[in-house]
């Protein structure tokens, strides 16, 4: 019984030994392989930014290169990823570069946003931005469709001046962000809600769409802004919000290496409007198909 | 970081007030609430074997499941606000009260119940002057134990509009300010221990025959 036992442990030993062997040796050609022409193409930890990731990496691949995906970094950790080049690009947007990475203050014109981070990123962190796409997920404010017909609100000045009449519901931060309602309260005047509570963010769709809030906080790319008869995205006429628009960020080793990325991801951004990309968020946060799938979907549309 | 605190505190002075009460209000009727259904439940699931695996096992399995995960779950037949936030803590609540309350009814001495029969109680004085009053100081221990749980879950209320100090938390963690996680927890700590404090001094008055 014994012997069986320890043959039995042998065998295990060899076998496993071998699986760590050709391990050894598969990824030993992949790194050979990786010298031609591969890029690693990274992503933060929601849809949106994968999806538009997901379809740069699908351009890349379509452009000869090999590319190792690795998506879903939280957002804390993508810039560092890229400055310890544990990644090659990424989509970043303008106003978080502006505001979150490099601590500036904010602006609201998005080609001096951009302007901006890019001789920034290049002098401090060896960093090039790509052309910016028109898609911009930025802050913003939304209500109720049924509210916004009865008052005839459309922007967040009439939604000042009828905030006495609205339920308020925030994720507990905008009330305190500089950028939130202290912020909008310089701009555009006093906001005296009828009544302001606190939900979690998951859940500001259903508790405008049940009745029991009119006003909640959203980002301008949700996807379920896409419900135009529910919900109503405000303009910020007196441009209180920065620009997030979207592009690619490349470190400069990278794209000196291979000048080619910077055509084939322009290529990618001149087709992503604000619209285009809600839409595909939709895709996948709605209509629960994989980011994947969509990504590819819309690649074939744009390849043409 | 104090200095910060101590800011946050004369700035918010107003919201902290309203966020303290609503945070008791909201515990202290999750706590009647299970003290109503797990007391009665617990009486008669000391009756038999039977009837507290019939009584315990579905207050058992809610248990289980994570409170805020409840919470969820309610929403599309609850709403938001206090009532789903009261339900998840009653679901949570109940199983020390009532668990506590059928053993303190089965550790009553057999000799107990026999002497009163023998000098002719009947079945409800029996009930009155020795079970209950028998049963009371570990049913209060359940009360006890359930009572600070609740403070301590009445943070999750802030998820679904339902106030309180979980507020606090929940904004200080989307803005990663330290001083509102440290305030805010400080405050459901402080009010958490308070509440027991306040229990045991309740409970001394109710026991007086046994600190005499």
């Amino acid at each position: 019984m014994k012997k069986v036992v320890r043959r039995m442990l042998a065998l295990t030993l060899t076998a496993a030994m071998a699986i760590g062997f050709a391990g050894c040796g598969s990824s030993g050609t992949g790194a050979a392989k990786a010298e031609e022409k591969s890029v690693v193409v990274g992503s933060k930890d929601f849809t949106e930014n994968e999806i538009v990731a997901e379809i740069y990496a699908l351009a890349l691949e379509d452009a000869g290169f090999t590319v190792e995906r690795k998506m879903n970094i939280a957002g804390s950790v993508v810039h560092t990823s890229i400055t310890s080049a544990e990644i090659d690009l990424y989509p970043e947007y303008t106003g978080t570069g502006l505001i979150t990475i490099l601590g500036m203050e904010a602006l609201t014109d998005q080609e001096e946003v951009y302007q901006t981070v890019k001789d920034a990123y290049n002098e401090q962190f060896n960093i090039t931005w790509l052309a910016y796409a028109e898609a911009n997920d930025g802050q913003g404010l939304f209500i109720s469709k049924r509210v916004s017909d009865e008052y005839g609100i459309t922007n967040i000045s009439q939604l000042q001046a009828n905030a006495d009449k609205l339920r308020f519901s925030s994720q507990g931060e905008f009330d305190e962000r500089e950028d939130g309602i202290p912020g909008l309260t310089k701009l555009y005047g006093e906001f005296n809600w009828k009544s302001s509570k606190i939900y979690d963010n998951g859940l500001k769709w259903e508790v405008v769409d049940n009745d029991e809030a009119d006003v909640a906080t959203a980002y301008t790319t949700e996807a379920r802004l896409t419900e135009t008869d529910k919900f109503v995205l405000l303009e910020d006429d007196k441009h209180m919000w920065p620009p997030y628009n979207l592009a690619p960020i490349v470190r400069n080793e990278v794209l000196e290496q291979y000048p080619e990325i910077e055509e084939v991801l322009n290529a990618v951004s001149a087709t992503l409007d604000t619209d285009t990309v809600t839409q595909l968020n939709a895709k996948v946060d709605v209509e629960g198909e994989e980011y994947e799938d969509v990504a590819e979907e819309y690649y074939e549309s744009i390849k043409g | 970081m104090i200095a910060d605190i101590a800011n946050y505190i004369s700035t918010h002075s107003a919201q902290l007030g309203t966020q303290i009460t609503a945070h008791i209000g909201i515990s202290l009727f999750a706590l009647i609430v299970a003290v109503v259904i797990g007391v009665p439940c617990g009486y008669f699931a000391s009756k038999s074997a039977k009837s507290e695996a019939l009584v315990t096992a579905p207050f058992e399995i809610l248990r289980v499941v994570p409170s805020l995960a409840v919470l969820i779950l309610l929403i599309p037949i609850m709403g938001t606000g206090v009532k789903p936030a009261v339900t998840a803590l009653t679901i949570l609540a109940i199983p020390p009260v009532l668990l506590n309350t059928s053993v303190g009814f089965r550790s009553i001495p057999e000799f107990m119940v026999e002497s009163a029969r023998g000098i002719g109680m009947t079945e409800r004085e029996m009930l009155f002057k020795v079970r209950i009053p028998g049963a009371l100081p570990m049913m209060l221990a359940g009360i006890r134990t359930a009572l600070v749980e609740i403070v301590a879950s009445t943070t999750l209320a802030a998820k679904i509009g339902g106030g309180g100090l979980g507020e606090i938390i929940f904004t200080g963690l989307g803005l990663n300010r330290t001083d509102m996680l440290v305030l805010g927890g400080l405050l459901v700590a402080a009010l958490s221990l308070l509440s027991g404090v306040v229990f045991d001094v309740i409970t001394r008055r109710l026991l007086r025959y046994k600190y005499v």
